[in-house]
């Protein structure tokens, strides 16, 4: 009687272990609560061989300012043009934390819409481990419906960057998305109240700090040191030009220890004494609209930042007759030129997608002026020929700033393996917030990013 | 016979369970730990590259790394003593006086417990605000202005700032803790003391402490584990380790090399000295406070 019970209990516990065990393994039939199941998913979609009118694309797109309806909109209407095709569309807003456990489990989606420069860095792991397909060909093919290849229809320029070909070789690996050209914002009423000027060369924009400061109102402030990428890119290209920018980007000794180098660091350091007091206190992700607010309030003058701001600070309360102006940053000299970091998104395949083919074609799709549309309804502006038509309100000044004699600067730092302990994003542009409070000096900022640099230099692909 | 081999099937049985979840959740991913700190891999990639203690080596002459291990033991010393200095005395206080209101400033001392870490996160965010702050503006209104501070903006401050709301978060959790055992001491003994001359001070320090020694050797532990694991929280919801690395502690300097630099190995390299830091910790701090217990 004892041994059957003993049994029985043995055989309890080895089918709750099993129990615990099995939910492991159970992920096909978890639907994540962001996937959108469109329309009839065939039941026994996995016991027949797949048809090839009849297949399912998985694509996996971030959650960004632009929201999520898009994407399903897109998505439905790729659906409708390839009949046979279902897209299995998941989106989150942290979509790198929902795909990569699948992704370490050998399960990848078949498309990814996915920026470098994200905490978790997802996009560049997989280009630093080789993990993206090479899109070359995906460039030559012809936008659905339209006569032209994808390359004749994107603008110039976006697939010959660090970002799209990050091994440097002209291959390009990661398709652009949405852009947004990133520079200096500010109160557009706050300059004309008191009869100041956008200032023009960095000289002119040391005089206005001044006469700000008489006023009790700061010349700059940022929302993060994070956010001075796009800054310091466009501030880099200033100082060395355009070329010197790429060198730079490929960690060359020679671009670190230049004078244009020099001259970008001092620049920064300069600006450091006309940055708002509460900045560095208020730049982390938790409290960087206060700093942003600072501009809404007239208490500071110019903040770096991206087109999503207007968005992104709609609701916040303002300063009587505010008005967002843009500008790229003031040139290195009088007559130079003005650069604007360009920032944009990218769309790309994993090398271990299942359904290449068919990926391919949905990134055709994505330069559409269909999709185009669709996209551009809810603010996500790509960069292809006759995008302009598509833009209204205040997009049409922020997207028309190259057209007003800004220079445009793409890409990052080059793809290298990862090295150990070394990030360079963090050197350059998290050190600005030591530079303000003082507890490093320039000299050992700059010394800093030539180590690191000398470090990735031998690590490039 | 019988009896006993049923005996050491019911043994087993109920054991199982736990023995089995525990090897599959505790004992193989510790042993991946140690495993994958041998590799250089990125996380993805099926070729992983043994690189035996490269990675270690790395590690030894990393700053950034020495700098988040100094702010993790900063963390550790200031928040175990002011924790437990305030927990034992609001503690005492609480079970040994008779004041009005005990019951709610239990709750009260108990409720930041109960509160997530992001909630807290931004209650101190708040706090702290350089302009706004009830921390700065408190100090103006009290006309002590050079004592303001940017609070979340200082390097050197920041860590006591982290550090001020780990404490708040943590002090009633260990009161209740310590409350507990406190209760268990018979008044007895606090009779006959008093009755022999001794002060609330001298009972509290001769008698209290010594009494609740055990509990107080088990919250040590308690306090280096909660530290390591709610300094990362924190900060991932304050201040991301900034500014410019003046917060970084282990865990979220571990996750940085994990993931934002693509070096998984890495990652679990600092991983496996976390694991032993803490183990060693808490075996010399056990073995430090080893008293002979006292029975009442």
């Amino acid at each position: 009687m004892k041994l059957k019970k003993s049994i029985l209990l043995i055989g309890m516990s080895l089918m709750m272990a099993a129990g615990v065990v099995g939910c492991g393994g159970n992920k096909e039939e978890e639907p994540t609560e962001d996937v959108v199941d469109d329309v009839d998913v065939d039941e026994d979609d996995d016991t027949e061989a797949e048809a090839p009118g009849d297949q399912v694309l998985k694509v996996a797109a971030l959650e960004s300012g632009y929201g999520a309806e898009m994407w399903k909109e897109v998505t439905a209407a790729f659906q409708e043009a390839n009949p046979g095709v279902t897209v299995e569309l998941q989106t989150d807003k942290n979509i790198e934390s929902v795909i990569s456990p699948n992704m370490k489990a050998g399960e990848y989606p078949d498309v990814v819409l996915l920026a470098v420069s994200r905490e978790d860095a997802l996009t560049e792991t997989l280009t630093k481990e080789k993990g993206l397909l090479n899109l070359m060909d995906v460039l030559e093919m012809e936008v659905p419906g339209e006569g032209v290849t994808v390359s004749q229809k994107l603008v110039p320029g976006f697939t010959d960057t660090l970002v799209t070909n990050p091994y440097a070789d002209n291959e390009t690996y990661l398709a652009p998305m949405f852009y947004s050209p990133c520079g200096l914002f500010y109160n557009e009423a706050l300059l004309e109240e008191k009869g100041w000027e956008v200032p023009t060369t960095w000289d002119e924009m040391w005089e206005l700090g001044e006469a700000a400061k008489a006023e009790g109102i700061a010349l700059f402030t940022y929302p993060t040191a994070g956010y001075l990428d796009a800054f310091m890119y466009a501030l880099l290209a200033e100082t060395g030009g355009a070329d010197f920018y790429n060198e730079a980007m490929m960690y060359s000794e020679e671009a670190w220890e230049s004078d244009a180098a020099q001259e970008a660091f001092d620049i920064v350091a300069k600006l450091a004494e006309y940055t708002h007091e509460t900045t560095v206190a208020n730049a982390n992700d938790d409290n960087f609209q206060k700093n942003q607010q600072l501009i809404l309030d007239n208490q500071a003058i110019f903040m770096p930042n991206g087109t999503w701001v207007v968005e992104e600070m709609k609701e916040a309360p303002r300063a009587e007759g505010f008005k967002w102006g843009f500008t790229a940053l003031p040139a290195a000299e009088e007559g130079g030129d003005g650069y604007s970091y360009t920032f944009f998104e990218q769309i790309w395949i994993p090398a271990a997608a299942e359904n290449q083919d068919l990926a391919k074609e949905f990134v055709a799709y994505m330069y559409s002026d269909e999709a185009a549309a669709i996209f551009a309804k809810s603010g996500a502006i790509q960069p292809i020929e006759g995008i302009s038509e598509m833009l209204e309100g205040e997009n049409e000044l922020f997207y028309s700033i190259y057209d007003t004699g800004a220079k445009a600067v793409m890409g990052g730092f080059a793809a290298t393996e990862p090295v150990e302990g070394v990030n360079i994003n963090d050197t350059l542009f998290q050190t600005v917030n030591s530079i303000i409070t003082g507890d490093k000096t320039v000299a050992e900022w700059r010394e800093a990013v030539i180590e690191d640099a000398a470090k990735l230099r031998d690590a490039l692909q | 016979m019988k009896n006993e081999k049923g005996k050491k099937f019911f043994i087993l049985a109920c054991l199982s369970p736990a023995v089995i979840l525990f090897t599959i959740f505790m004992i193989i991913p510790t042993f991946n730990v140690f495993k994958m700190s041998l590799y250089k891999w990125g996380g993805y990639s099926p070729d992983k590259d043994f690189v035996g203690l490269e990675n270690f080596k790395i590690l030894m002459t990393d700053m950034k790394f020495f700098r988040s291990f100094q702010n993790t033991v900063l963390l550790i010393v200031i928040v175990t003593v002011i924790t437990m200095g305030f927990s034992l005395i609001f503690a005492a206080i609480l079970t040994r006086e008779k004041i009005i209101g005990e019951n709610f400033f239990r709750i009260i001392f108990y409720i930041p417990n109960i509160l997530s870490v992001v909630v807290i996160a931004a209650i101190f965010s708040a706090i702290y605000d350089p302009t706004n702050g009830l921390l700065n503006s408190t100090l103006g209104f009290i006309r002590l202005e050079n004592l303001q501070r940017m609070w979340l903006g200082d390097q050197k401050i920041v860590i006591f700032s982290m550090a001020g709301a780990m404490i708040w978060q943590a002090i009633g959790y260990y009161m209740v803790m310590y409350m507990a055992s406190m209760a268990s001491i018979p008044e007895s003994i606090y009779e006959s003391a008093s009755l022999e001359g001794a002060s609330k001070f001298n009972q509290f320090f001769t008698m209290t402490i010594p009494l609740i020694w055990e509990n107080i050797r088990t919250t040590l532990t308690f306090f280096i584990i909660s530290s390591i694991n709610l300094s990362f929280l924190f900060v991932q919801a304050m201040t991301n380790g900034g500014p410019d690395g003046a917060t970084e502690v282990f865990l979220s300097y571990m996750y940085k090399q994990a993931y934002t630099n693509s070096s998984y190995g890495y990652g679990m390299a600092i991983g496996v000295v976390v694991f032993i830091f803490s183990f060693a910790l808490s075996a010399i701090v056990n073995l430090a406070t080893k008293r002979e217990p006292l029975e009442y």
